[in-house]
């Protein structure tokens, strides 16, 4: 599987693409990937391409990837020269997270919301992955899916 | 064997300190920064004893890892491609003279560029000073290579280049490594050996003997060549040669498009040196490789020169297949045109900023800006710097304009702007020229006691090193009186009113003296945790029916937390970027941004 993970630096965007790959290497699948985080850290786009189960490099084409996980909807224009299928939060996902949990754990309440509205992996994939506090916020999303 | 989700930089620290590497020296550059931070947490959990840490630049940091070297130590130094440029006299003479121990020059490529000034090619360099060079083309073998190096280098007793790339360097992958770190015992013989008078030439060679030493290392590179060895893959009778990052992508088209028994694909491990092979059974034979001929040029092959291969910019996969295209060997489907990224921008509430903005208002727009390398770069967006060349070149252009205006008989205001740790790494030695010919321009030094572009390393003005050990920090004023500069003034740019009346000062001293001077302006950087929990919360609000929506402090500030609503015609602040610094209400001529 070929994805594209986009998002804005302060983000997480990085966090939430690894957490992705240590779960698809447990279940013993093969993961490439390459990162791109551009010159600033705060506002500035972060870019992760990802090859799950195949491929030698991490690298996506343009128009060939399966899926892009969007963060951050004002580059959806950006995120569309990926492929078609894009995978975005909608505003009310994005304003529950925010009043859910801390700001720096909203990446993990979303890729709950993500990891649930797809059906690529099992919550349980991830238990062990996270520390406390993101377990708790990755189970709040997950959560807010299911009511 | 382990399998670890590890990125190129982790990869080649694992297998350097894995390989028996008890020396690591280097600068931070992206995309090569992660190596050094990676080998202290690996040497920190395995309880090795080890020196790993950065030096002030390139040149030093190569110097220091060679003698290591010469000692008897396993040594590696790190850094990114124009850092080698920094490095090159000693690293020309390194192969001339060779190794005891080990020594592994890891040099990572920005095709690109990514984030670089230039997409030179670290190869080509090796080739240049007749140093064997490993270009891993995955993850896996980043680690793999950098273990080979150490062993290649040990073996031949001359230094071997690691070359990575940004993909190879920051791409991830699932890694297979050993989980044994052995342990060797640790002997420095240097001059306690009985034949010490034999060595000597060697180490201290004069030209005579360099003669014979040039001899010596085209008999180890004639050594090393007949055994490097291509790998091949598939079995056309159109032959395409690579290496690095850019095999992998030519080695998954090939799938993708079928092309099996048309190309013979063949791997190079060793760019440099390799041997003539006869290529007499295929139709064509083609080099793609990043980012100069370098394989190419050895083999003489089609490639770069006749057209097939671009020759700038990266080869992405995309661009992988027009290639193919062009070779005649696909047809590709249209090309996607890609939109442009939002310009990066410096972080809310970096201190640079508003002492930038403080430092336009006393000097104005008419004032030439020679900037550097690092974040305040990013002050080009708002017109607070004219020129980027290379580290340190801020000062020299400072001077160099300024002598240049004198000389046409002009006034003209001079500012050279650099951080504290490009200021150490080249800056200070032509703030030297500049005391002796005494040329009047103001020096700028933003000081935010971090490397804070390339990941936020420790700088010198640290008082512990990265393995928590008492280091004595370096200070700024005390160098720069020192030189014997005599306006030396410091600030928290936080502090508006004092900035202004300092540069005003700094202004007045460059009009009645004719010399240089010199401002820090130090506040921690906002991105690190100690500068974001030591920076007062000052909350600001933009007054509505105030704002006169002229953006002043967008075009000439650039906050990214403050946008401009076109709906309202008006500013507004984004409570999820800002950070509640307060520069902001220094800024508004309408006085529309105050504090809460």
């Amino acid at each position: 599987m070929k994805l594209v993970i986009l998002g804005k630096g302060g983000q997480g965007v990085i966090f939430f693409s690894r957490m992705i790959a240590q779960a698809a290497i447990k279940r013993g699948l093969s993961v490439r990937s390459t990162e791109i985080k551009g010159m600033a850290k705060k506002g500035g786009t972060v870019e992760i391409q990802m090859k799950i189960g195949e491929g030698m490099s991490g690298l996506v084409k343009r128009g060939s990837a399966d899926m892009v996980i969007l963060l951050s909807n004002d580059i959806f224009d950006y995120a569309k020269t990926f492929g078609k299928n894009i995978f975005s939060f909608n505003e009310k996902e994005i304003q529950t997270a925010f009043a859910s949990v801390p700001m720096r754990y909203v990446n993990t309440f979303l890729l709950g919301i993500f990891v649930k509205k797809t059906s690529l992996f099992e919550c349980d994939d991830f238990m062990d992955l996270f520390d406390e506090e993101n377990k708790k916020s990755f189970l709040k999303g997950c959560n807010y899916v299911q009511s | 064997m382990l399998t670890l989700y590890l990125s190129g930089n982790e990869a080649i620290a694992y297998g350097l300190v894995q390989a028996g590497v008890r020396f690591i020296t280097g600068y931070p550059g992206t995309p090569s920064s992660e190596i050094i931070p990676a080998a202290q947490n690996l040497v920190k959990k395995k309880n090795i004893k080890a020196f790993i840490d950065w030096a002030i630049n390139e040149k030093v940091a190569f110097e220091i890892s060679y003698s290591v070297s010469l000692t008897g130590l396993k040594t590696a130094v790190t850094m990114k491609q124009v850092g080698l440029n920094v490095a090159m006299d000693p690293f020309m003479n390194s192969a001339y003279i060779g190794t005891d121990g080990a020594m592994v020059v890891v040099s990572v490529d920005d095709p690109g560029p990514h984030s670089s000034q230039t997409e030179q090619d670290s190869r080509f360099f090796a080739m240049a000073g007749k140093i064997p060079v490993l270009d891993p083309s995955t993850v896996q073998e980043a680690y793999e290579f950098a273990k080979r190096a150490v062993e290649l280098s040990k073996k031949y007793s001359i230094p071997v280049m690691l070359r990575s790339s940004t993909r190879i360097s920051h791409g991830r992958g699932d890694v297979k490594v050993e989980e044994d770190f052995i342990s060797e015992p640790i002997n420095v013989t240097f001059k306690t050996i009985k034949d010490w008078d034999k060595k000597l030439p060697r180490y201290a060679a004069t030209p005579r003997q360099r003669l014979m030493l040039h001899g010596l290392l085209n008999e180890k590179i004639a050594e090393i060549e007949r055994l490097n060895e291509l790998k091949t893959f598939f079995s056309g009778d159109i032959l395409i040669i690579s290496s690095g990052a850019v095999f992998s992508y030519l080695y998954e088209l090939i799938e993708e498009y079928g092309l099996e028994d048309k190309v013979t694909l063949a791997k190079v491990d060793m760019p440099y040196p390799m041997k003539k092979y006869d290529f007499s059974n295929y139709k064509r034979v083609i080099t793609v490789e990043e980012t100069m001929p370098v394989i190419e040029l050895q083999l003489c092959t089609e490639g770069r020169r006749n057209g097939i291969v671009p020759k700038h910019g990266e080869l992405t996969p995309d661009v992988c297949e027009e290639i193919l295209e062009r070779i005649g060997l696909i047809k590709k489907g249209k090309t996607i045109s890609v939109p442009p990224l939002k310009r990066p921008s410096l972080c809310p509430g970096c201190g640079h900023r508003i002492a930038l903005y403080a430092l336009k208002k006393v000097f104005g727009k008419k004032a030439v800006y020679s900037g550097d390398i690092g974040c305040y770069t990013l002050a080009l967006n708002f017109g607070v710097t004219d020129t980027v060349l290379c580290m340190g070149a801020s000062v020299s252009f400072g001077l160099g304009i300024k002598k240049a205006f004198e000389i046409a008989g002009k006034d003209q205001d001079v500012v050279a702007i650099i951080g504290d740790s490009t200021f150490f790494h080249t800056g200070i030695p032509p703030l030297i020229d500049a005391v002796h010919y005494r040329v009047p321009f103001l020096t700028v030094i933003l000081d935010n006691k971090t490397v804070a572009m390339t990941g936020n390393q420790k700088t010198l003005s640290d008082h512990v090193s990265s393995f928590g050990e008492p280091v004595t920090p370096i200070i700024i004023e005390n160098v720069v009186k020192g030189i014997g500069v005599r306006f030396v003034q410091t600030v928290d740019p936080y502090d508006f009113a004092s900035s202004i009346k300092t540069l005003k000062e700094a202004k007045r001293f460059l009009k009645e003296n004719k010399d240089p001077a010199v401002v820090v302006f130090r506040h921690l950087c906002v991105n690190t945790k100690e500068g974001l929990d030591a920076n007062p919360i000052y909350n600001v609000k933009i007054l509505k029916e105030v704002c006169k929506g002229c953006k002043v402090c967008i075009t000439e500030f650039e906050c990214p937390a403050i946008f401009f609503s076109e709906e309202e015609g008006k500013v507004d602040v984004d409570k999820t970027l800002c950070i509640s610094c307060g520069c902001c209400v220094n800024v508004c001529p309408a006085k529309a941004i105050v504090l809460v």
